[in-house]
């Protein structure tokens, strides 16, 4: 909105010149910052009485780790509260106009609603292992990955026609391929994955949200110098006019991400819950996309990919079919703690890693 | 009183199906009635219905798959293709009754017919028999077509609450009151005077768990051969794997020398297939039988006491009930088959001992036998097929959820299904901790005795999961007979497919049962030669979970242990493990083996292991040494074991606020249980 009356006033009114300052992405990114850690560190508080009240706490889960049966009682569904501070803020700061734009933030009410329906199942049961059934889950992603795969190689894709069925990887300048048969099968199952493995992630207080800042923060420079004809040419990425608003976006994301982080560091005293880390995850996943930087996520959400997979592995190959574990424990963080890891610990060593790992998703702009 | 013209008669697969259809037919039989038989092509009908003179019309037919698999559009296939061909019969035929006695057989006949009613094309009146005490799966489908469900079991009823009547169960006329010295008479071999005659049979194929326990039981027998005769049917069963008679034989001349065998043939006579068994059965002072509900009901009819072994692992285990039903009632005792090792593979198996020594105890005790006959006569209801002819000629219609006076089932909850077993046995442990007992859970002995040897015929399952609910089972069910049997699994290291080993699989008994079989011992809690075998290999498995779990099944049984020394070489290997919590199991088990000498040395030298898990188990073995007072000299001790802490990378948090809020809440609770009393 400030977008918007900033863009139609400074023309008109000399004495509103200031607002020129809404035509620059860094200017409203700053701003949809700020917005969003304020809007989190006031609304978070009032939000956390709120959950105790009702009975939205945590349920205890089976998994054996002492520590965490010592946290029942937390209230989860912390995740609502971190999109709604995003949303306003993308109201305030962004041109909601943008079809990029749009998409993410689908992406991330459309699974953020999936963790609320699955959260409230569980508070219902009075049980963590009793939400919604994982097969609806996925169901209803895979409705949203099919309609965003139709959306990016169909008619009325925001991509350049060259671009839709273009598959990048990393330190290399052409596509691997450009085949929108190739590819929307890659981008569909990249959603699930990706969509699910914050989700996976978030078993530790804070485990979940600085690297997920860490990610959105790199794909966000990635939207800005894209969506600039001279960086992007600079850099020999394809150009990809429009992105550059989903700088503001990942800006407002980082800020609530941060201001959740003040009230969900150790001990926490609110979890995202399956709201805020299947949101994180669908919004992403979307970024990853629109950004054509789905290869790289491997580097930059590394962490995230990590987890998924030795949780997978653990479950459906050793688990369920070979009759035996692969790892000590799945996911990784249990891994380290079996190994005798103080939770604090593990959560420092993996922002640690994920911070090396977005540093070095970062170094591969120049290095093409 | 309804005229009844046109009856048809449908149900088959096996003679137990055939039999009560065609009793039920012949008392509705007049000078005017018609008769057809509905059956499948290649099956018991096509032998026994020709031969009573009723026409034989086929339809197709499969039976219920067990799961979804080609097997199911098969069936549906057959299921539409059956009911299409049975339609055009009962247009044809216009039947004013229809007799369904179960088998997959009749389920076309039955669907067909109530889309006729439902047309509006046929008034035919439709009655299902079911025979076992648990229906099976088209049964209870297509039992809600029907006017009437007539049951055998009192217990039967529950699973047709709108439609169900208790008639029992339709005999064959000719099995019917014979005296003992008419049957003497008419028999074709001789009985000598003032034997105990037990006729053991498997059904008219035979039972191989059966013959086999016999040929073994004989040893036992041979002593009481003077009073006792064995007549032994024992089945034309005749297939590649299993050849009845032929078995048979080679197993008699294999275990008994030519002057046994001489001696066994004074008291013992066996035939493939006995055509008058009624005169059998006039001649028996006690059974041994299959749980068929066919052989209970004549056994019943005959008043004969019976002990009874169940086929394991039928759909709804019907045979067990069938013959839980008959024991509750007094009429019965019952052997289960067991899984044991033979010739190295676990397979179903009657210990022959067991067998011969439950035959003698009975045959001595001829009150018990005397109040067994009386209680198996008054089992069934003897006038079934009175009843079931009044209710299909409609004088005695209502009302129609009804027991035969005097039958009532005993009110006993249904048994729990193995998961569910298991569940409630792993919270009772949780809850009693070294205090539990399967007891506890499972108070009857006669329930306890059957999910024992239910779980073991788990263990011969195609799928590791239940294998592996099996084993678990076993171990909290206290099930020490099985012990043999769960090593056997043990020592089985028959290799997993290629594919599976590619990706980390190892052995066809996976790792997961292997892990459960080292933490069954531990509740069988029985130390043999062989489990101190299994022990050591456990300790050298290649699963990790396995390795740990062996190290604690060797402290739990630390000092009982005939030589330490190879257990102490096998745990000091381990401490070396890769895996830090097989070295940690291993560092705690070592205090519960060896001592001062042995011991100490190993668990000081930890103490500059890398990790805290290690060290914290090496300091819980030293204090194990302490107390079992093993230790002399505790200065080396206080010198050494302040370097174990070194630092540690965990802690416990604690949260100051909870710990008062309980603290609070248990004085409320005490204060406000002290205000009550």
């Amino acid at each position: 909105m400030i977008y918007f009356l900033g863009r139609y006033l400074h023309p008109h009114f000399d004495s509103f010149s200031f607002l020129r300052l809404v035509d620059y992405i860094s200017a409203r990114s700053i701003g949809a910052a700020l917005t969003a850690i304020l809007l989190t560190l006031y609304f978070t508080p009032i939000f956390i009485r709120y959950l105790h009240r009702r009975g939205f706490v945590d349920q205890a889960r089976a998994t054996g780790i002492a520590s965490a049966s010592d946290k029942a009682g937390t209230p989860v569904m912390g995740g609502a509260v971190m999109i709604g501070c995003i949303l306003v803020s993308c109201l305030l700061w962004c041109n909601l106009a943008n079809p990029f734009l749009l998409a993410v933030l689908i992406g991330m009410v459309w699974f953020g609603v999936i963790g609320l329906c699955d959260d409230i199942a569980k508070m219902r049961a009075r049980s963590g292992d009793r939400g919604m059934s994982e097969s609806k889950k996925l169901l209803l992603q895979a409705v949203f990955a099919a309609g965003l795969a139709l959306f990016i190689v169909g008619p009325f894709s925001p991509l350049p026609a060259s671009q839709a069925g273009a598959f990048y990887v990393p330190f290399l300048k052409a596509p691997l391929f450009n085949s929108i048969w190739f590819y929307s099968p890659i981008l569909f199952f990249f959603v699930l994955v990706v969509g699910n493995s914050v989700n996976i992630t978030d078993g530790l207080d804070g485990l979940a949200i600085v690297p997920s800042v860490f990610v959105v923060g790199v794909l966000g420079v990635f939207g800005y110098l894209l969506g600039n004809a001279i960086w992007a040419r600079y850099l020999n990425y394809p150009y990809l006019p429009g992105t550059g608003e989903l700088a503001v976006f990942c800006s407002a994301f980082a800020g609530a991400g941060i201001g959740f982080l003040w009230f969900n560091a150790y001990p926490a005293q609110v979890f995202m819950g399956d709201t805020g880390s299947l949101a994180i995850g669908g919004c992403m996943a979307v970024l990853s996309i629109v950004l054509k930087q789905e290869a790289l996520f491997l580097i930059l959400g590394g962490l995230f990919v990590a987890e998924a997979a030795s949780s997978q592995i653990q479950d459906k190959i050793g688990i369920r079919w070979l009759g035996r574990r692969i790892f000590l424990r799945a996911p990784l963080h249990h891994q380290m703690q079996h190994n005798g890891l103080a939770e604090t610990k593990v959560v420092i060593r993996l922002w640690i890693s994920a911070g090396i790992l977005a540093l070095a998703a970062l170094a591969t702009l120049k290095l093409r | 009183m309804r005229t009844i013209r046109r009856v048809l008669l449908t149900g088959g697969g096996t003679a137990g199906h055939v039999n009560p259809a065609l009793a039920i037919g012949s008392v509705l039989a007049g000078p005017e009635t018609k008769f057809l038989f509905v059956g499948v092509r290649g099956r018991a009908e096509e032998e026994i219905v020709p031969r009573e003179g009723i026409p034989l019309k086929y339809v197709r037919a499969s039976g219920f798959p067990s799961a979804l698999s080609l097997e199911t559009i098969r069936f549906l296939a057959n299921l539409i293709m059956g009911t299409a061909q049975s339609l055009i019969l009962l247009v044809r035929f216009r039947p004013d009754v229809i007799i369904g006695t179960g088998g997959y057989v009749s389920a076309p006949v039955i669907l067909a017919s109530s889309l006729l009613r439902k047309l509006g094309l046929s008034q035919a009146r439709v009655f299902i028999h079911e025979q076992n005490a648990v229906p099976g799966k088209l049964n209870r489908l297509v039992g809600r077509f029907a006017h009437q469900v007539l049951v055998t079991f009192p217990e039967t009823l529950s699973y047709f609450p709108q439609n169900g009547a208790h008639v029992g169960y339709p005999l064959r006329k000719r099995i019917a009151g014979i005296g003992r010295d008419e049957a003497r008479q008419k028999l074709d071999f001789s009985i000598p005077e003032g034997r105990k005659v037990v006729f053991v049979f498997g059904g008219s194929q035979g039972s191989r768990v059966i013959n086999r326990a016999l040929v073994d039981a004989l040893r036992y027998l041979l002593p009481h051969r003077d009073s006792l005769f064995l007549v032994h049917g024992v089945g034309l069963y005749k297939t590649r794997e299993y050849d009845a008679v032929r078995d048979t034989e080679e197993r008699l001349r294999r275990q008994y020398g030519p002057v046994e065998l001489e001696q066994i043939e004074s008291f013992y006579l066996r035939r493939a297939y006995f055509h008058n068994i009624e005169l059998l059965y006039a001649l028996s002072d006690l059974v041994v039988a299959r749980a068929g509900a066919g052989s209970l009901n004549e056994i019943s009819a005959m008043g004969l006491p019976a002990l009874i072994i169940p086929k394991s692992k039928l759909p709804g285990d019907h045979q067990v009930m069938n013959a839980r039903a008959m024991e509750r009632a007094g009429a019965a005792e019952i052997l289960y088959e067991q899984i044991a090792p033979v010739n190295g593979k676990l397979d179903e198996f009657i210990d022959g001992k067991v067998l011969a020594d439950k035959i003698l105890a009975l045959l001595d005790d001829p009150h018990r036998l005397e109040e067994m006959r009386r209680r198996s006569r008054s089992f069934l209801n003897q006038d079934a097929l009175a009843r079931i002819e009044r209710r299909i000629r409609g004088t005695d219609a209502e009302p129609l959820r009804e027991f035969i006076p005097g039958t009532q089932p005993p009110e006993t909850p249904p048994l729990l299904g193995n998961g569910a077993l298991l569940q409630k046995l792993e919270r009772a442990l949780a809850e009693q901790g070294s205090a539990f007992r399967p007891e506890t859970v499972i108070p009857d002995p006669r329930d306890l005795e059957y999910l024992k040897s239910r779980a073991g015929s788990l263990l011969t399952s195609a799928s590791w999961q239940q294998r592996n609910l099996g084993v678990k089972l076993l171990g909290l069910l206290n099930a020490d007979d099985k012990l043999p049997a769960l090593l056997t699994l043990f020592f089985d290291r028959e290799p997993a497919p290629l594919f599976q080993r590619l990706l980390g699989g190892d052995f066809k008994q996976v790792g997961f049962i292997r892990r459960n079989i080292m933490t069954a011992l531990i509740r069988l809690n029985r130390l043999t030669p062989e489990v101190e075998k299994a022990l050591l290999l456990g300790m050298e498995d290649p699963y990790y979970e396995v390795r740990a779990e062996a190290s604690r099944a060797t402290a739990f049984f630390g000092d009982r242990l005939s030589s330490p020394e190879p257990f102490i070489a096998a745990l000091q290997r381990l401490l070396k493990d890769r895996v830090i919590e097989v070295a940690a199991a291993a560092a705690e088990s070592l205090g519960k083996l060896g001592g001062e000498k042995d011991v100490l040395p190993i668990l000081l030298g930890l103490k500059n292991a890398r990790f805290w898990k290690v060290r914290a188990a090496a300091l819980r073995g030293i204090y194990s040494l302490v107390e079992r007072g093993k230790l002399t000299d505790f200065s080396l001790l206080e010198k050494e074991i302040p370097d174990f802490i070194l630092t540690s990378t965990d802690f416990t948090p604690q949260f100051e606020i909870k710990s008062a809020y309980s603290r609070l809440m248990e004085s409320v609770s005490e204060k406000k249980e002290g205000r009550a009393q």
